[in-house]
């Protein structure tokens, strides 16, 4: 009797610590993988309050001399134009984007998940093949465009074809989204009388807000660090957006301002992880069963 | 009559709902595009007009070695990355995605990578870990092993760009994420009570579930894999060296396009590549009726 | 459904939210525009005064383009700033961007039909530009009197020529070189180089290197490829031929490639430069990484006018550059390199295109504060007029160019399709580095295919 008692605790006490240990190895290899995934943010950190010279020939990981300099330095941007400025563009240019994502794409979403039209399938394939070409060959094609518009050395190229929902990527994403949504809820709407509509604003859009929330997290992120349109088409620099900014940094055939280009890089991820943190809550608390039970 | 009607209130409510997207393709991506299929046919150098040239830019390609190493490379670091990378988010989004107390923390943490985009600090972060005095060789040298030239060897460039891409695994890491948002606990709640084990859960709750975002992902994967561009263009300095080990196409195709003015041949790569992914994509699409599951 | 509708109410706020702070801390794009018109105005004594003075003529806006990093941004920005007070009836715009990025831009714009009037040019890239007439003839300018270039001796003009027509002039002149630091030469008790060096003294002095230094340092950079210029082209040149002929054919021999290839290879095999991996690892590294700043090795072909760059990396030593190394018994390999300005051909505005150039070129307002920063000016009383506010690595910088100036003969211009063959160039010298292919093997398909190529 007694001996069956003491055997009963210790297994009690063996599963309970089996179950404390597995928890915290999962705990620690989630650490190790994450600071993995944070070394390079910490060591841009660390290395945006070197000195210039001491970033690339110390191989110490903490600033050896302390200094506040590159923030300093790299804020003031050029000839007076802040780094400010470029913020304030790249706000701007990115809001636009995402109303002009989050609104364009998600009708063409539902038209192609929940309407029934002629040639929606052909409409599809030529959605999904506009894709398939590197942007490399129509940069030239698109520049004589909005060149012989006049629109070049405006925000225009850049947010107008949001609005327009060029972006293949999120249509494609709320199609999935909406697709999985399923069809006798609409049927219970469509018997309660309500029209496409009603149908688009009422049912799928809030139960497709995992996928505009993605939408809005990816266009933010995106656009943020897209240089390659902005180089293109913003030459001046009070047009200037951050990711143009930090290019201002650097110059294969002179100097490079390392610190500064990494106190800025710093400071332009901050709003990206602020967005990400957010966002992110609306992809934790489940709306999926609240909503099928409300 | 009233049938007719329907069919057309159907069709003006569908166009109306694809308008600007409609409006879009037409205008913005349609005409660059056919621009670049006429240029395809042409000797272009960007300065002086196209000259027509038929199908000599096409035969030009297929005997180009470069243009075969560009594609073999491409090829391999789709079909080796773009798997891995899918595996390991959906891991990382399975673990994330309940029942860890700081969740939010690991879950934006996990993110950083992404957030980097195509930064210039990736490629001195990538020849600080890869290079032949980085972080790894001198881990190998402590665990007594030999160190390589990782970055700079042709054997092993490419692999070290494959790392970089599963670790800017963030993005289908979200998206699966949302897609775990939609399963239903009740199902969980079910098979709980069924009794079913965590992998049993998972293989017949959870993944038959998300398919339809494991699809998405998968297929936009590759898309986006056939013209990786930037982590070659950084991190090999835009040349794709060692010995063309990371010349990817589109890498391959700037080149052909920008440094050596060669437009008309650049447009005809793209649309060649166009035509291999367009294929790729529609053996996936025809392949999914077998194993993704909608609720429509 | 109340509770979705909410989180979408939610979320909907949630980017208002983002919308109001973005639009409330930005100007739109006009907004930005008056802005900046402001400080310009401030800038002059009195601009109403000026205005009234130059009535007549009607206001003109030009557009610059330049390639830089932050300070050249700054010191362009304020030359700029100079000359619209001169010429208040002239706006310029300015443009600039990394070496890169300039040229991709560069090109869509050109392409677009959107090409800056004033575009800062390059050897490497002036011959895809100037024969594919995006570039304004500028002897028109000249005649018409808006360009001066009366100071200028007639190498440095001629350097700015192709097929006899003027497309560029020299913002600066510079000449390549090695450069090698004092201290690390003292510390190994090795000879500094000789300025008249050859060939088989580099490749003896490299060694040394490698062999004082017990392994640990290596001689100098692997020039078998890459650009071949300037390198293998002053190679050429002292064997009396040239990378291309003038009617745009190859211009030098397969036993002349044959020879470059074999006194890399030779030593690679030695170790007295760095292996193939460890050289391709470093080829594209910025200034602050390459191999000469990181130490790896003791001597590195530079343009002159970087040697401040360079000198500003290192706490000990003094950074000093030899010519490049001259073939016993050969020619002269030397030829003038710079950066440029043209003017584009489309330009609506090319007399006041000329005029800014004149004053970046020719007035002392302008070289006050140009110095040297992309060579020492082309005109010789601008040249002796900045050589008093130099600092002593720029100093030397402008003793070195001009002592090796008058060797420099005139060199012809590349041939369309010049660029694929620079790459076919370094990609076979690469597949040597790395044992692919024998130095026979790798010069003989050269040959062949860049004939190929440039008979397309």
């Amino acid at each position: 009797m007694k001996k069956d008692t003491v055997y009963e605790v210790r297994t009690y006490s063996s599963t309970s610590i089996s179950k404390l240990s597995k928890k915290l190895l999962k705990h620690v290899l989630i650490v190790t993988i994450g600071l993995g995934m944070l070394y390079p943010l910490l060591w841009l950190f660390s290395s945006s309050f070197k000195p210039n010279t001491e970033i690339f020939q110390s191989n110490s990981f903490f600033p050896q001399t302390f200094t506040l300099d590159n923030y300093k330095q790299g804020w003031s941007g050029l000839s007076g134009v802040t780094f400010g400025k470029f913020f304030a563009n790249s706000f701007f240019i990115v809001a636009m984007c995402i109303i002009g994502n989050v609104i364009a794409c998600s009708m063409a979403a539902f038209a192609f998940a929940r309407l029934k039209f002629a040639l929606r399938k052909m409409w599809f394939a030529i959605m999904l093949i506009t894709m398939m070409l590197p942007f490399h060959v129509t940069i030239i094609p698109q520049y004589i465009i909005f060149n012989s518009l006049e629109l070049v050395n405006t925000y225009v190229p850049l947010i107008l074809p949001k609005f327009l929902a060029v972006e293949s990527f999120f249509i494609f994403l709320i199609v999935q989204f909406i697709r999985s949504i399923p069809g006798e809820l609409d049927e219970a709407v469509k018997i309660d009388g309500c029209g496409p509509f009603k149908l688009y604003i009422y049912l799928i859009m809030p139960l497709a807000l995992p996928a505009l929330v993605t939408t809005t997290i990816f266009t933010f992120i995106w656009t943020w660090n897209d240089f390659f349109g902005q180089l293109l088409y913003i030459s001046e620099i009070n047009l200037y957006t951050v990711a143009l900014g930090l290019r201002m940094f650097l110059d294969a055939m002179g100097q490079n301002s390392w610190g500064a280009l990494f106190a800025m890089s710093i400071l332009s991820l901050v709003p990206l992880f602020a967005i990400f943190i957010f966002f992110q809550r609306y992809l934790i608390e489940g709306i999926a069963t609240g909503g099928l039970k409300g | 009559m009233n049938k007719l009607k329907q069919a057309w209130r159907n069709n003006w409510v569908g166009y109306l709902f694809l308008s600007p997207w409609l409006i879009g393709v037409l205008t913005l991506s349609a005409i660059p595009m056919l621009a670049s299929l006429y240029l395809s046919f042409t000797s272009y150098d960007m300065f002086t007009p196209p000259k027509f040239i038929g199908l000599d830019n096409y035969a030009t390609m297929f005997q180009d070695a470069k243009w075969r190493d560009s594609l073999r490379v491409t090829s391999m670091y789709v079909f080796l990355g773009v798997p891995l990378q899918l595996i390991f988010a959906l891991a990382i989004a399975l673990f994330l995605n309940r029942g860890i107390s700081g969740l939010k923390f690991y879950r934006a943490i996990y993110y950083v990578p992404s957030l980097f985009g195509g930064s210039v600090a990736i490629a001195l972060l990538w020849r600080q870990l890869f290079g032949s005095k980085g972080l790894v060789n001198s881990f190998l040298t402590t665990l007594g092993f030999e160190t390589k030239n990782w970055i700079a060897s042709p054997d092993t460039a490419l692999y070290t760009l494959i790392v970089l891409m599963i670790w800017q695994f963030g993005s289908p890491m979200v998206i699966f994420l949302a897609g775990l948002k939609q399963v239903p606990i009740e199902l969980y709640e079910a098979s709980k009570i069924d009794g079913a084990s965590k992998w049993k859960q998972f293989s017949r709750v959870t993944l038959p579930l998300i398919t339809p975002v494991v699809f998405f992902n998968l297929v936009m994967q590759i898309i986006g894999a056939f013209q990786a561009f930037t982590s070659a263009y950084i991190i090999s300095g835009g040349s794709g060296g060692p010995l063309n080990s990371t010349l990817f196409y589109t890498l391959y195709l700037y080149q052909k396009g920008f440094t050596h003015f060669q437009m008309g041949y650049a447009s005809a790569m793209a649309w060649f590549l166009l035509l291999f992914i367009a294929c790729a994509t529609a053996i996936l699409f025809i392949t999914s009726k077998k194993w993704v599951y909608y609720q429509e | 459904m109340s509770k979705m509708m909410k989180s979408l109410m939610l979320y909907a706020l949630s980017i208002i939210m983002l919308v109001t702070v973005a639009a409330c801390s930005s100007n739109t794009p006009n907004d930005a525009a008056n802005t900046t018109s402001t400080p310009k105005a401030t800038n002059q004594n009195d601009p109403n005064q000026q205005n009234e003075q130059n009535d007549k003529k009607d206001e003109v806006e030009i557009r610059f383009t330049w390639w830089g990093d932050t300070t050249r941004n700054e010191l362009y920005n304020a030359i700029v700033d100079r000359f619209e007070e001169e010429y208040p009836h002239i706006k310029v715009k300015r443009e600039f961007g990394g070496w890169g990025d300039y040229w991709d831009r560069l090109t869509t714009q050109v392409a677009g039909g959107n090409a800056p009037d004033v575009v800062s040019m390059h050897q490497f890239y002036v011959s895809d530009y100037a024969r594919r007439g995006a570039l304004l003839d500028l002897s028109q300018v000249v005649d018409s009197g808006s360009l001066d270039l009366t100071n200028f001796p007639e190498s440095a003009i001629n350097s700015g020529r192709i097929n006899d027509t003027l497309y560029m002039v020299p913002k600066g002149v510079t000449m390549p070189g090695w450069a090698y630091n004092t201290a690390v030469f003292d510390e190994l008790g090795i000879d500094y180089p000789d300025m008249n060096w050859t060939w088989e003294d580099y490749a003896a002095k490299v060694t040394e290197i490698y062999e004082k230094s017990g392994g640990s340092l290596w001689g100098s950079v692997d020039g078998s490829g890459g650009q071949p210029q300037p390198n293998f082209r002053y190679f050429t040149r002292q064997h009396g031929q040239d990378l291309y002929t003038a009617d745009g054919q190859i211009g030098f021999t397969e036993e002349t490639l044959v020879k470059w290839w074999s006194m890399w290879d030779e030593l690679r095999k030695k170790g007295a430069i760095p292996d193939a991996a460890t050289g391709t690892e470093y080829e594209n590294a910025p200034l602050e990484q390459n191999m000469f700043v990181t130490g790896l090795v003791a001597i590195t072909q530079i343009p002159a006018n970087q040697i401040y760059l360079y000198q500003q990396q290192f706490s000990e030593g003094e950074i000093r550059m030899v010519r490049m190394p001259t073939l016993a018994g050969g020619q002269n390999g030397e030829y003038i390199e710079g950066a440029y300005l043209s003017i584009t051909e489309k330009s609506k505005h090319p007399e006041e295109a000329a005029l800014f150039i004149d004053f970046f070129i020719n007035s002392e307002r302008s070289l006050e504060l140009f110095k040297v920063e992309q060579g020492s000016p082309a005109s010789t009383t601008m040249s002796e007029f900045v050589k008093p506010l130099l600092e002593p690595a720029q100093q030397r910088a402008v003793d070195f160019i001009q002592e090796v100036l008058p060797y420099a003969t005139d060199a012809v211009y590349a041939p369309l399709g010049a660029a694929e063959i620079q790459q076919l160039f370094s990609d076979q010298a690469s597949k040597i580095a790395f044992g692919q292919m024998s130095v026979e093997e790798a010069a003989k398909a050269f040959m062949t295919e860049a004939q190929a190529i440039l008979q397309r």
